[in-house]
């Protein structure tokens, strides 16, 4: 096997200065949330620890979140993560295509066996064997499981491949599930949204082929760095929400003067994603600023958390009126019936009564 | 099971079924009762007995039912007139003015209204739940009240208790992340709506039967209700 | 065939008796406690065991029990106390002891429960099981068997009604064809304020109104009513019923008498189950009527010692609404001599001893400690006499200023009115 390279030589190779490095260094060590007194860690990593490829599936997906990191607006970590890092295997970024990508997949797959990084984009059909998704005539469960076999870790990047987005949503024709339904012996990190933040992706991945360490997780396996607060909490609309003053319909007056969404089916309250922190396009806004509510997607089942203009807090499904209707009914009926028993009960004791009243009579008369 | 699956689970099918349960519930036992039949009054009344009940929904429902009309009455139940009234007028208020239930009524009923500021609805509910710890003690030291009560008034007091306070700890970020609060306030809303039929909590149906037959009863027999 | 339980019996009874009218107001109930503090027995004796609600408390037990599927579940899982003959005994002394039915709890009832008939039910199954207390039952089989729970028999009646006609100077028809009006007395008055008898002839007289007695309706008092027992109740006005169905008459004067008023004009026609064919009064609204269209005058100013005022009877004013005419007489009697307590009309404290409670000996001490509560408002109202128009209130209040050893002159509307008629020329 032959000696491989750091990062920092693969990144020399590319006629990266040393002052260069050094500033990413710095750069990379802001971004993934680490002191200052850790560029010291992360430059000892960079310099020392070989190179890990990423291979970057797709399934059921839009390509959107791929879209989403592809224009993030940090061009060194950018750079870093998608060019010098080596993603050896991306459908949609890799110039190659066919058996030759394939194989390409495959060596990397050999080579890196335990090490590489493994990101999902897009949720996995397992209706009728997998067939609702292939890829080169093999189903989407095939592939993941083969491919998640040798990683070290597993990226899924947006609410599909996090918790199955919207191909899982009801009815769920495939019967979609995201990628911890189906990796359950290997570190699984979500990144949900819709799509997905491009600092969370690239900061993430960063984190762990620099530092080679999971960052810390929630219980639904997203990263902390990014998903510990609600878009609430943050909102730039919350004194609104404090001060009771919402918008009731798109356009009103309550609107135009940019008071909270929260009436208008805003879902930021349960919803945690660093959308109203970092924000998007380079921290120029996010939805709930640019005037529409938070649509909840970096939550599981977001497509059947209630209509995405419906209260935040309202039930999830409204009784048909013929539902009521039957309850209503069963319980007229019913109720009707225990009268009936209770009416029985009635003239039961009523004669009773009278025969203990005739008894009582006849006894006098003896 | 973690805490978004279990705020779908208690928002989704648990509520449908505790709404559809509760309506269920409540007619069968409005049927029930009403199933017992009533005897025609035979005898003349003095006044008009339908004036009489009007004239009592007008005094103890548009007004309010706490007003206390017999002389000497407030002073001698100052809890249940202080602690029961502000009870029960913090959970109306915070029930159908506070803007996360409003969007409750509105997505059931399919039409909203205005709301009350946040730290209004908030006052009020500290206000509700101290009323009605207030009236948990009374029930538990008061002689009259701890003859007359069984377990059942006590489990009223806490089923009602319960989504009061999660859903006061829910807005105000305590305890447990905003969403595991959420998932339990729902579900003690939704065990409530099952309880309210099995309870004396359905006392908001049959006030209305005790309170028309009271206008009647003393119209009938020409006092005033 | 197997004979019921004491039990059995009483249970049997909630369970027929239970139609709607009941079983809402169970349903309503909270248990909020505060219909202990309307209650003058709670008040007086502060037994937690007086409150109102609690006296209904088998009835409660058996509707929940026989009718409610929880009940049902609740007692089976032992959250329900099944009822028990111990129980019964225990709610017997409850409800026939220290319940004058006079409805000042459903005052104050934030539901507006009609607590006294409540209670009036849970006393049906009582008696259904045999535990009305002796001496109620005592005075209820006189009432049957000879027409009077105090002995007024046919022949006491004639020899008393003789004795006040010649003492009095008055008289009393009896039985008279064409009669517009049937006057019917109660025991107490016939027995012990023959004064009464002789007032109300007075008055009727002056009035000019065409009246009679009936010999067999002469007597309006009914234990069947404090009994607990319809059966017995219907027996007993049917007595008057019949009376006035055969004279004819267009209206029956009750006497100054609460409970018997309230049978037979709030009750009397729903136990038969047909309206009655005549107009049932007491004698406060004929004087009202009398005084107001003028056809008596009365001397303003007669009344001269102290002060007057006017005790609120259960039956005739809250549960009757005769308010203000003992009200307007007074106030021509005795002008602003004549003072009201707090609180009065709708709200009046009970005198303790309606019900049937003042019959039953063992009742004694709690009947005289609620007479306390009277006591107090009377005094702070500063009257010296008190006029009522009830003889069961004003033995009440005669046993008890006995007892108590108090100054006060108690007397009945009728009385004063009598004794200030003017006659005209």
């Amino acid at each position: 096997m032959p000696e491989r390279e750091t990062i920092y030589e693969v990144l020399q190779k590319r006629g990266v200065t040393r002052r260069d490095f050094l500033k990413m260094t710095i750069l990379l060590t802001g971004a993934l949330g680490l002191e200052y007194s850790q560029v010291e860690r992360v430059r000892v990593a960079l310099e020392t620890k070989p190179r890990v490829p990423v291979i970057w599936l797709e399934f059921q997906d839009c390509a959107g979140c791929t879209e989403s990191i592809s224009r993030s607006q940090n061009p060194t970590l950018t750079s870093l993560v998608l060019n010098d890092l080596t993603i050896e295997y991306h459908e949609t970024l890799m110039a190659a295509a066919g058996f030759q990508a394939e194989g390409a997949k495959e060596a990397a797959m050999e080579q890196y066996y335990g090490e590489y990084v493994l990101v999902v984009e897009g949720s996995i059909p397992q209706g009728a064997g997998g067939v609702y998704c292939t890829v080169g005539g093999r189903t989407a469960l095939d592939i993941l499981r083969e491919t998640a076999e040798g990683a070290f870790a597993v990226i899924a990047v947006g609410n599909c491949a996090s918790f199955g987005g919207l191909p899982k949503a009801s009815p769920n024709p495939t019967d979609a599930v995201g990628v911890m339904e189906l990796v359950t012996d290997k570190p699984v990190i979500n990144i949900p949204g819709c799509p997905a933040i491009p600092e969370a992706m690239t900061n993430t991945i960063a984190h762990i082929i620099a530092l080679g360490s999971i960052p810390e997780l929630d219980y639904l396996k997203r990263p902390m760095a990014f998903y510990s607060h609600t878009i609430h909490d943050r909102c730039l609309r919350r004194g609104f929400y404090e001060a009771g003053l919402f918008a009731d319909s798109f356009g009103d007056e309550g609107y135009r003067k940019g008071y909270c969404l929260y009436k208008l089916g805003c879902k930021g309250p349960t919803t945690y994603n660093a959308c109203s922190s970092l924000k998007w396009n380079g921290g120029t806004s996010f939805p709930v600023e640019s005037g529409h509510p938070c649509l909840g997607c970096s939550e599981p089942n977001f497509w059947d958390n209630g209509g995405f203009y419906q209260g935040q807090s309202a039930p999830l499904q409204r009784p048909e009126v013929s539902v009521v209707g039957i309850a209503a009914g069963a319980g007229v009926v019913l109720g009707a019936g225990a009268a009936a028993l209770n009416a029985s009960a009635k003239k039961k004791a009523r004669e009773q009564a009278k025969a203990a009243s005739h008894q009582k009579e006849e006894e006098k008369e003896e | 099971m973690n805490p978004s699956d279990l705020m779908r689970l208690a928002r989704g099918p648990l509520f449908y079924f505790a709404l559809l349960f509760f309506i269920a519930g409540m007619l069968y036992r409005l049927t029930r009762v009403v199933g017992f039949g009533w005897k025609k009054d035979l005898t003349k009344p003095k006044k008009s007995k339908i004036a009489g009940s009007l004239l009592a929904f007008v005094k103890s429902v548009i007004i309010w039912p706490f007003i206390p009309r017999v002389e000497g009455s407030l002073k001698r139940n100052l809890v249940a007139y202080f602690a029961g009234g502000l009870f029960h007028l913090a959970l109306f208020l915070v029930v159908f003015l506070g803007a996360a239930h409003m969007l409750v009524w509105k997505s059931l009923l399919g039409f909203g209204w205005p709301t009350l500021p946040l730290p209004v609805v908030d006052w009020l509910a500290a206000a509700g739940i101290v009323a009605l710890l207030v009236l948990f003690i009374n029930r538990l030291v008061n002689p009259v009240l701890r003859t007359i009560s069984h377990a059942a008034e006590y489990l009223n007091l806490l089923f009602v208790f319960l989504p009061m306070l999660t859903g006061f700890f829910l807005t105000h970020h305590l305890l447990l992340p905003y969403e595991a609060m959420f998932a339990l306030h729902v579900l003690s809303v939704d065990w409530l709506l099952i309880w309210i039929p099995l309870s004396r909590i359905s006392h908001f149906v049959f006030y209305f039967f005790s309170k028309a037959i009271y206008g009647a009863e003393f119209a009938r027999r020409g006092a005033q209700p | 065939m197997a004979t019921m339980s004491v039990t059995e019996q009483a249970l049997n009874t909630y369970v027929r008796e239970t139609g709607g009218w009941i079983a809402s107001q169970l349903e309503a109930c909270t248990r909020c406690g505060m219909c202990a503090e309307a209650c003058h027995f709670y008040v007086a004796t502060g037994n937690p065991e007086y409150t109102p609600i609690w006296k209904v408390e088998l009835v409660r037990r058996a509707y929940e029990q026989r009718f409610t599927l929880i009940g049902k579940i609740k007692q089976a899982l032992g959250f329900e106390k099944p009822v028990t003959d111990e129980d019964l005994r225990h709610w017997a002394e409850l409800d026939y002891y220290a319940c004058t039915m006079c409805n000042r709890c459903s005052m104050v009832c934030p539901m507006g429960i009609q607590l006294a008939d409540l209670i009036h039910e849970a006393r049906a199954g009582l008696f259904e099981a045999g535990l009305i207390p002796s001496d109620l039952k005592a005075a209820l089989d006189k009432q049957i068997e000879e027409g009077s729970p105090l002995g007024a028999d046919d022949e006491t009646f004639d020899d008393r009604l003789e004795w006040i006609e010649d003492d009095w100077d008055v008289e009393f028809p009896m039985d008279k064809e064409g009669a517009d009006v049937l006057l019917v007395f109660s025991s107490i008055e016939i027995m012990k304020f023959p004064d009464n008898l002789a007032a109300i002839a007075k008055i009727l007289d002056a009035g000019g109104v065409n009246w009679t007695l009936s010999k067999e309706g002469r007597e309006v008092t009914n234990f069947g009513l404090y009994a607990g027992s319809d059966e017995l109740e219907m027996l007993i006005a049917d007595r008057v019923i019949r009376a006035a169905k055969r004279l004819g008459v267009k209206r029956v004067v009750v006497s100054e008498c609460g409970h018997a008023y309230d049978a037979l004009r709030f009750r009397a026609a729903n136990l038969r189950g047909e309206k009655l064919p005549f107009e049932v009064v007491h004698i406060t609204q004929v004087i009202g009527e009398l005084v107001e269209s003028g056809r008596i005058k009365l001397k303003a100013g007669a009344f001269e010692n102290g002060k007057v005022t006017f005790h609120d009877a259960c039956k005739i004013q809250r549960r009757g609404g005769d308010f203000e005419q003992p009200r307007e007489v007074l106030k021509i009697l005795a002008g602003d001599r004549f003072v009201e307590m707090t609180p009065n009309r709708e709200e009046a404290w009970c005198c303790g001893g309606g019900g049937g409670v003042i019959a039953i000996q063992d009742a004694d001490e709690v009947r005289r400690a609620a007479f306390t509560i009277k006591i107090d408002q009377i005094n702070a109202a500063g009257a010296t006499t008190v006029a009522m128009t009830c003889s069961n209130c004003r033995l009440q209040f005669l046993d008890c200023v006995d007892h108590f050893n108090l100054n006060w002159n108690v007397t009945g509307l009728a009385q004063m009115v009598a004794d200030a008629l003017v006659e005209e020329g």
